[in-house]
């Protein structure tokens, strides 16, 4: 009497495309990554529409105390005594880049008056377009 | 005599690939942060030799009070029925200016709102784009007074 062979499965994991998985996942998070060059704490005002802006922009921070910090978008931002200061900065970054994009990271309580001052430096700097950071505001906070 | 040949892989190693990949996802993982890179856009107007005069009665004026309420043209108003105060307005004149200004110590999100508010006004009803005017201190100052 013949007796079927006995089947033996070779147990393994195909593995062979993880290093490309993995591969992708590098890529995309290359892609992706964007370095923060302002670290200032600030709660941000809650808005529905929200463009992009544009990577390597310039930043002005404005914290709830009014303190204020620049950055041309290519170093960590910096800590400046006043609103001349960032006129100052701000004519600097256009003369080398006419078409520079500039954000104004604000807290949403500081008082308008250090806003307002901000705008004005970044208008007599000739700052073709000024972004407004916000985060996303969402159907339950439009409900309240 | 017995000779023994020496036998030499040709296969690359790569079993530590996926290794080294995962140490590099994890790297990129921990490093990125989500930051907010969004938000409302506005363009200064361009310098201009002869600026239009606009007299405040040609324009719709919107004041923010210091507790961030609004005041449209001297009447208290809500924000939720801005648009619908603008329409009637906007219909008869497009180009009539929108103008904000907001009290030096109101909260800068109180703006940021009215902005927000306005830009979706075609979305809500409008028949054109709003034209913001969004003047500083400095420039009411030398403009108006």
């Amino acid at each position: 009497m013949l007796l079927r062979a006995r089947l033996t499965t070779q147990a393994s994991i195909p593995t062979a495309s993880m290093a490309d998985i993995a591969f992708l996942l590098i890529i995309f998070f290359m892609v992706t990554i964007t370095f923060e060059v302002d670290k200032t704490q600030v709660s941000l005002p809650k808005t529905q529409l929200r463009y992009e802006v544009p990577k390597k922009a310039a930043y002005v921070s404005i914290d709830q105390d009014g303190r204020l910090r620049v950055s041309s978008g290519e170093e960590m931002s910096a800590l400046v005594p006043g609103v001349e200061d960032v006129l100052s900065f701000a004519a600097g970054v256009v003369a080398s880049d006419p078409s520079k994009a500039f954000v104004i990271k604000a807290d949403t309580e500081t008082e308008y008056r250090h806003v307002d001052q901000v705008i004005d430096a970044l208008k007599r700097a000739k700052v073709e377009v000024i972004y407004m950071l916000s985060v996303q505001e969402t159907i339950d906070t439009v409900g309240g | 005599m017995k000779f023994s040949r020496s036998k030499v892989s040709d296969e690359i190693p790569t079993s530590s690939m996926a290794d080294i990949a995962f140490l590099l996802i994890i790297y990129f993982m921990v490093t990125t942060t989500f930051t907010a890179t969004r938000g409302l856009d506005f363009a200064p107007p361009k310098e201009d030799d002869n600026p239009p005069i606009i007299e405040k009665e040609d324009s719709v004026l919107i004041e923010i009070r210091s507790d961030g309420s609004l005041v449209v043209d001297q009447r208290p108003l809500p924000l939720g029925e801005l648009i619908e105060y603008l329409k009637p307005k906007l219909e008869r004149n497009p180009e009539k200016p929108v103008i904000i200004r907001p009290d030096p110590s109101a909260p800068y999100g109180a703006m940021v709102d009215v902005m927000d508010e306005l830009r979706q006004g075609k979305e809500k009803g409008l028949k054109e784009e709003v034209r913001i005017s969004l003047p500083t201190q400095r420039e009411i100052d030398a403009l108006w007074f």
